[in-house]
């Protein structure tokens, strides 16, 4: 994972925090159990310890036990919150966003196997999304079939995308690029290759982006019309 | 209530006039019907052992057309219902319902009838699913998650086969949950106090509890299910009343307790076998006891922690994460005793303590990865990667394979009166350690640094993860063979093992005290139980007795 945002730089921080917590756990355990088979073989003549347990020493390791869980939750916690803030745009982002947070708002529509994609000013794509660098950007979730996950791990959080629910995630992205993802909820046959694409680009590039995009579409539409009024089919 | 006092049992009491099928198809024995149980999950084991390694062989390069996309989702939905449904909960509940009986000192069950139906269900249910193969099995996965299960989506009578399946042995398991619970309250030896259980049975206790809350709570969701495909329900349907999240809400709780049912039946083993073989007393008993029941508890509560990504209030998710880390205490806590069991003990290495270790250190690798993928934030990159896969099946095969194989190899010879191959159990142990390792522990890579995705069918050259698939193919094959050399080595021992007296082990608890194979009704006579380890008790009296004896006989030399 190669975090490009401020929300999935939390995720990774509480990924390494969580990786480390549970390697302390596995090495723990395993090396107990290592030595106490190693040192405790049965030997001629040996008699067993008849133990039955140790009141005081439950409790130090329940302590023990319940400090950790507890450093563990607060931590989760703690770096989930980061990880959920509205970041806020930056310089270099899109200068209307500056003074009213959150103006990026797309739309994202999962549907068996396709993304799309609408922007604010009317005009959508599939597949590839568009945003601009350095910008608060929401992202409603929604699904017009079954339950699809969005996920561009290096972008955003995954998150679901639920017939009948909405789902908002927000982002920004501090590097221009093109982001792989894809869809990891099992949503039928074609699913391995329900994909998408983020393209991270300049502000300016990202207001020509829909704008051209948006008269295309209109283009198409009177075209449509057009080539229907004549009587011909399309 | 049976009667609880040595009773006078005539010779040749039990004399078969009928063929063995006749015997077992209409036999309310708890023994026979949990032979039957162990030996079905087996067979299952088998053929959910095939299903992963085919899925395994799809994903060996990257693009492959070995299976087409709808036959891999077919072998997924297979492989998910036979591993859980077909092997892991009855290959428990078949230990269960053979050994909770004879630990307490029970000539019988309960309700033996109930039981009988209840086995019954669960052959139906698998003979439902895989009839399934004659015309078209499910395409929905391992938990079908709705609106994909709905008629809109797969119309073909896939989903209500497994619906069905699923649903009739899981009424099955309830029912053998009911008979085991009546038994275990009511049938108990004199002298066998709650405090006095033993460990498995009382981890038989505990997991029957968690089926019988568990088990309608997915039967409700199934029939839901059922009306929304056949009678234009809208349960799980969007819009209109209906929610695609409480499908999953209801069938989570169901696996999430699953999960738990069978790491309970693992350390309950575990627990059996490293006190038994170490001959100590188990570190801490009332802490592992208490421990067991606050896993039921915590655990089955912890079941949002499937949903992370899911549209659900960050409250609940924080309540998710809360249980799932409230979990290291028991855990750790079982964890813990049964390793201090081990010291100042005398651990006698047999096949059976191999299994019971083995499990012990792969479940600690799945549930120290689950600990990691409940942070709330972590599962928004770890959730439905192959890393949560990997995580699944350390903990399961760990706790149903190795911790299942423990109690195969421990109670064998009570079973049949002969022992399974001892080399042939090393080393199919080792073969299966190695393969579960090779295997699993690439996809942790593969789904942490990459996101590999679960259930795909494919994935690209481009996505870096060829070589974590290709290793983990490899050891997918590894571990299929290390199991296969296990069933192998049941079969044959079941003929010409070596004969096994009625106490191989030199165990602690009442199954030892009777016959191997026990008689219909269990026991003949019964001691009275003063401790936990009432054949350890007779042991040591009976050494007492005879030290007596010979120091008696010295004074009584004459003095020369």
């Amino acid at each position: 994972m190669a975090p490009h945002s401020p929300g999935t730089d939390q995720i990774d921080t509480l990924l390494k925090i969580g990786f480390i917590a549970a390697t302390i756990l596995v090495i723990a355990v395993n090396a107990a159990l290592f030595f106490a088979v190693r040192r405790f073989r049965s030997e001629r003549g040996a008699a067993p310890r008849q133990l039955l347990g140790s009141r005081g020493l439950q409790f130090r390791v329940g302590a023990l036990l319940t400090v950790f869980a507890t450093l563990l939750f607060i931590l989760g916690v703690v770096f989930t919150d980061k990880a959920r803030e509205t970041p806020s745009t930056g310089d270099a982002g899109l200068a209307s966003a500056k003074s009213e947070p959150l103006t990026v708002k797309i739309k994202a529509t999962g549907q068996q196997w396709l993304w799309r994609y609408d922007y604010p000013n009317g005009a959508f794509s599939y597949y590839k999304l568009v945003v601009p660098f350095d910008t608060a950007v929401e992202l409603e979730l929604l699904s017009t079939d079954v339950v699809h996950t969005w996920n561009v791990n290096d972008l955003a959080p995954k998150a679901d995308a639920v017939p009948g629910k909405t789902h908002k995630i927000v982002f920004s992205a501090d590097q221009e690029g093109d982001f792989e993802g894809d869809s990891s909820t099992l949503s039928g046959q074609s699913y391995a290759s329900m994909r998408t694409k983020v393209e991270v680009v300049s502000p300016e590039e990202y207001k020509s982006f829909i704008q051209t995009q948006k008269s295309e579409i209109e283009a198409a539409q009177d075209r449509v019309v057009g080539l229907i009024e004549e009587g011909k089919v399309p | 209530m049976s009667p609880s006092r040595p009773e006078l049992v005539a010779e040749g009491y039990h004399v078969s006039r009928r063929p063995r099928w006749a015997e077992l198809a209409t036999t309310a024995d708890h023994k026979e019907l949990g032979q039957v149980l162990i030996c079905s999950a087996l067979g299952f084991l088998f053929v959910a052992a095939v299903e992963l390694v085919l899925m395994r062989l799809q994903l060996l390069v990257p693009e492959n057309t070995f299976l087409s996309p709808v036959g891999f989702n077919r072998m997924l939905s297979l492989y998910g219902a036979t591993s859980i449904f077909l092997f892991a909960l009855p290959f428990a509940l078949g230990f269960f319902y053979y050994v909770a009986p004879l630990q307490i000192g029970a000539r019988g069950t309960a309700l033996p009838r109930l039981g009988q139906t209840g086995v019954a269900l669960y052959i139906a249910g698998a003979t439902v699913l895989y009839a399934t193969f004659l015309f078209t099995p499910s395409e929905a996965g391992i938990n079908p998650l709705a609106p994909l299960s709905e008629t809109a989506f797969l119309s073909n009578n896939g989903v209500d086969a497994w619906a069905v399946g699923t649903g009739l042995a899981t009424l099955g398991f309830v029912f053998l949950a009911i008979n085991l619970v009546s038994t275990l309250r009511m049938m108990r030896a004199p002298g066998m106090a709650w405090r006095r259980l033993p460990v498995f049975a009382w981890a038989a206790t505990v997991s029957s509890w968690l089926l019988i809350v568990i088990g309608p709570i997915l039967l409700a969701a199934l029939t839901m299910l059922m009306i929304d495909r056949n009678y234009e329900g809208i349960f799980f349907a969007d819009g209109s009343g209906g929610a695609p999240l409480l499908w999953q809400h209801l069938s989570w709780i169901f696996f999430t307790g699953t999960y738990m049912l069978l790491l309970i039946f693992a350390f309950g083993t575990i627990a059996e076998i490293v006190a038994t073989f170490s001959r100590k007393p188990l570190f801490n008993r009332n802490v592992v006891m208490a421990s067991l029941a606050t896993v039921a508890v915590l655990g089955t509560l912890a079941w949002m922690q499937n949903m992370l990504t899911a549209p659900i209030g960050i409250g609940w998710q924080y309540f998710a994460m809360l249980m799932s880390l409230a979990l290291l205490v028991p855990f750790g806590l079982i964890l813990f005793n049964l390793i201090a069991t081990l010291v100042g003990g005398t651990l006698r290495t047999r096949a059976p303590v191999l299994f019971a270790i083995g499990a012990i250190s792969m479940i600690s690798i799945g549930l120290a990865a689950e600990l990691e993928q409940s942070l709330v934030a972590a599962a928004w990159h770890l959730h439905n990667t192959t890393a949560a896969t990997a995580a699944t099946h350390f903990a399961l095969i760990g706790a149903a394979v190795l911790g299942g194989f423990a109690a195969l190899y421990y109670w064998f010879p009570k079973m049949t009166g002969k022992t399974l191959g001892e080399s042939l159990g090393r080393i199919s142990f080792w073969t299966i350690l190695a393969g579960l390792l090779i295997g699993f522990l690439p996809l942790f890579f593969a789904g942490d640094d990459q996101g590999q995705v679960v259930d795909a069918y494919n994935y690209f050259d481009s996505a870096d993860v060829t070589a974590y698939n290709v290793i983990s193919s490899i050891g997918v094959l590894i571990l299929f063979v290390g199991i296969l050399l296990t069933i192998l080595n049941a079969i044959f021992s079941r003929t010409n093992g070596p004969a096994a007296g009625h106490d191989p082990w030199a165990g602690d608890t009442l199954e030892w005290f009777t016959l191997s194979p026990p008689e219909p009704h269990n026991f003949d006579v019964l001691p009275d139980v003063r401790s936990p380890r009432p054949l350890r008790d007779i042991r040591e009296a009976i050494g007492h007795r005879t030290r007596r004896e010979q120091a008696a006989a010295r004074e009584s030399q004459p003095v020369r």
